[in-house]
């Protein structure tokens, strides 16, 4: 599932992430795109203290591609 | 036949985007080649960015609502009724009690509708000001304090105005400076994840700010319940927190007629292109506001800036032409860092927000605003 957040800055990527990952079930992997750089840091630090998986993250022209899995409901 | 242009929900989005398309449709309306109608409950306008002037005294809850029968050109029809179900293959609305709205072309307006108990012991443990009679009740609430610790917590994604939880947490500190309870009360502010706000350009400073004025900051804090009887709210993340008076963001949800017809994602949000504003797979299905998908702010200013595309698309749709109006994603908040004083968040989606430094000016620019914002953006007499 892909969660196109390039653009979000308000209320940003990582908003948008918590959002979709309360109403999908466990073991779904979502890919989020971000265009804000602040997410580089944000992104891996939120899964580790929510105890969701980041299973890899790639850089693409104009914004970063995060694949992740939720780990728990 | 007339083609039938059907605009849903009387609120920021719906009600400017029908002026407009009146106005960009003038000689089609008058000439009774288009008919333009606008679907509400109620028929009653409310202006919620006035709740969080009612909470401090700066706006009488009367100021917020007008009937829309007076913001509507005289020439849209308004339908007052609850849609339940849009049948978007037959091109018509159904109303509660059976009655149908035949449309050629559809713009969906129907904003977000908050759901506290969604959140256990919200509606009994919390207060809020994301509708009129709880953003009454807060007022009374905090003229009754005489001290003690106020938690501000955002209680679920996605809600509107996603800047609310800043600005209720430093007008409260200006609010208790003022009545001298301010060295007798603790303000704390939860957000649910590891910053006080989305993104860094506007984090740091709102942070910064905290700081300043010795808000506590409790981050990530996901909310799992509030107790009401033990006056605590917890998280997901383990921590519990007491309080006194706890002001609270509710999770906010699509409306329910966008779930029954098919329209909407899991939270009843409906996947709209980002750029051409239209409903996915609907060649003449509008939606802006809140009711999108589109991982952007859900505000006023947003659905304002929405609606001059809309328009230009709907036009040339009803002229039988092909829409080409793109959105760029243009936002502009101001943000309230006190009871007289703001800043402001600007934005599109290729340059993020950098929001200047407060002052008294960018409030008075946000006071003229909700002044003139039957005006001007209602009315759409620009
Ligand atoms: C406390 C608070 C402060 C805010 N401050 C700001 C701010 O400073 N700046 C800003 O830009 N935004 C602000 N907002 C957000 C802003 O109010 C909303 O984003 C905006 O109203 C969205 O406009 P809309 O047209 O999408 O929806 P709304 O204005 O909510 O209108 C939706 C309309 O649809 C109608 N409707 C819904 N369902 C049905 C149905 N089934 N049948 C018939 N009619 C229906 C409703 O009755 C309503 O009239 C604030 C919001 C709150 C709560």
């Amino acid at each position: 599932m892909v969660v196109d957040a390039r653009g979000s800055w308000c209320p940003g990527p990582l908003m948008e992430l918590v959002r979709v990952i309360q109403e999908e079930p466990v073991g779904t992997e979502f890919e989020l795109w971000s265009s804000d750089e602040g997410s580089r840091n944000d992104v891996p630090l939120w899964l580790e203290k929510a105890g969701h998986e980041l299973l890899g993250m790639t850089r693409e022209e104009g914004y970063d591609r995060y694949t992740i899995r939720k780990k728990h409901g | 036949m007339a083609k039938r242009v059907v605009v849903v929900g009387g609120g920021i989005g719906g009600t400017t985007v029908a002026n407009r398309i009146r106005r960009a449709l003038e000689s089609e309306v008058a000439g009774g080649q288009v008919q333009i109608q606008l679907v509400d409950r109620e028929g009653i306008h409310a202006y919620q960015p006035g709740y969080l002037m009612v909470v401090f005294e700066k706006m009488r809850p009367e100021e917020t609502r007008r009937d829309e029968s007076q913001l509507l050109h005289r020439s849209i029809q308004l339908v007052k009724g609850e849609v339940e179900k849009i049948d978007s293959t037959a091109n018509q609305i159904v109303l509660k009690g059976g009655k149908l709205v035949p449309y050629d072309v559809l713009v969906i307006a129907s904003g977000s509708v908050i759901h506290p108990e969604l959140i256990p012991g919200f509606p009994e443990g919390a207060h809020s000001f994301y509708d009129l009679s709880n953003a009454i009740k807060l007022r009374s609430a905090l003229h009754a304090f005489q001290g003690g610790r106020i938690v501000v917590s955002v209680a679920g994604m996605p809600y509107k105005c996603p800047v609310a939880p800043l600005e209720v947490t430093f007008m409260l500190d200006d609010y208790l400076r003022s009545r001298g309870l301010r060295e007798k009360s603790e303000i704390h502010y939860t957000y649910p994840i590891p910053k006080v706000f989305g993104i860094d350009t506007v984090a740091q400073p709102m942070q910064r700010l905290m700081g300043e004025r010795g808000v506590s900051v409790h981050v990530p804090f996901n909310v799992d319940k509030i107790d009401p009887a033990a006056k605590t709210i917890s998280a997901v993340e383990g921590e519990a927190l007491p309080y006194d008076l706890l002001i609270a963001i509710p999770p906010h949800r699509g409306a329910d007629f966008v779930g029954a017809s098919g329209l909407g994602d899991k939270g009843n949000w409906i996947p709209t292109d980002k750029f051409s504003l239209r409903a996915e797979g609907k060649e003449n299905v509008f939606v802006l506001g809140d009711a999108t998908n589109i991982p952007i702010s859900k505000a006023g200013s947003t659905a304002d800036y929405e609606a001059e595309v809309v328009t230009q698309n709907v036009a040339a749709l009803a002229r039988g032409e092909s829409p080409t109006a793109r959105y760029e994603g243009r936002v502009y908040c101001w943000i309230m860092t006190g009871l007289a004083q703001a800043t402001y968040i600007k934005f599109d989606y290729l340059h993020p927000p950098h929001p200047p430094t407060p002052s008294f000016a960018h409030y008075w620019n946000k006071v003229i605003y909700n002044r003139t914002y039957w005006d001007l953006t209602a009315r759409a007499l620009f």
